[in-house]
């Protein structure tokens, strides 16, 4: 779940050598938290969160076969 | 491949410029120096400009390509990825495989969510691209819009019987295009559409 973050945070940003993703494991779900460079904030998040949505799709149903919530967090 | 050569005061300038030029990011082109800048003993004076040429590595129909490449590999689907040339100026990509529903989602979410992806990330690696990206599952779009067309018909009849509205659920613009088209030429019905994406609907009323 982690690489497919990366994967496409990195594509969406200025400075991709700037994402980190961290994965905090709990017992039904995992925590992705995305980390960008200041300025690439907007660009993964979109105008009205458009791109944070999309990129929350992707990875809820990339998340099924693992049968765990993931719940992808954007911070600063 | 593209090749660019570029001329200013410094290499890194250079770089600034072509890639702008190119519409590419730094890390898609190749970088070969053909002159270092040189100055005179006396700056300014004698002084040689530096000469790079820059090679784009990965054209967009590529690029994209192994983006879905890499996210079916990550996710652990087996999908083969096939780039279908037509000549409308838009990318368009169907992956083909095993057990992809779940890249589709409830009523094609995941895949358009996926090729919303896909467009941002086109148009931010290459800005000088005109086309989009256009992503099918399994030809799961082509079944849709058979689906949508069968609804427009039963649901004009609907409202040509009961002379009352119906108002459709929110539906991608491509979607409600197919709507529009399929009731265009129906004389007893109109369509339109109303609010704003991703809540936008179709709602087909008596003429």
């Amino acid at each position: 779940m982690k690489e497919l973050v990366e994967l496409i945070a990195k594509s969406l940003v200025d400075y991709p050598e700037q994402v980190d993703v961290k994965q905090v494991e709990g017992e039904h779900s995992i925590i992705l938290e995305l980390r960008v460079a200041p300025d690439d904030m907007g660009k993964v998040i979109g105008k009205q969160g458009r791109i944070a949505k999309a990129i929350r799709t992707v990875v809820n149903a990339a998340a099924v076969k693992d049968k765990k919530r993931v719940m992808v967090e954007i911070v600063q | 491949m593209k090749t660019l050569e570029v001329t200013a005061k410094t290499v890194e300038e250079a770089l600034e410029e072509g890639i702008k030029e190119l519409g590419v990011k730094k890390n898609n082109v190749r970088v070969e120096i053909i002159n270092e800048p040189s100055q005179g003993l006396l700056k300014f004076l004698s002084s040689k400009n530096a000469k790079i040429k820059l090679t784009v590595l990965k054209e967009p129909e590529e690029y994209v390509k192994e983006f879905l490449e890499k996210l079916l590999h990550i996710i652990q689907l087996n999908g083969k990825v096939i780039v279908e040339r037509e000549n409308d100026g838009d990318l368009h990509f169907n992956i083909s495989g095993k057990d992809l529903g779940l890249l589709i989602g409830k009523r094609g979410n995941t895949l358009n969510a996926l090729q919303y992806l896909l467009n941002v990330i086109l148009h931010r690696q290459f800005a000088l691209i005109e086309g989009r990206v256009i992503v099918d599952i399994e030809n799961y779009r082509e079944k849709r819009k058979i689906t949508l067309e069968q609804l427009a018909k039963n649901l004009a009849s609907k409202v040509m019987r009961t002379k009352k509205e119906v108002v459709l659920e929110p539906m991608t613009p491509q979607e409600r295009r197919i709507i529009h088209i399929a009731l265009k030429n129906n004389k007893h019905v109109v369509t339109y559409s109303h609010g704003d994406d991703p809540h936008r609907k179709v709602i087909i009323s008596p003429r």
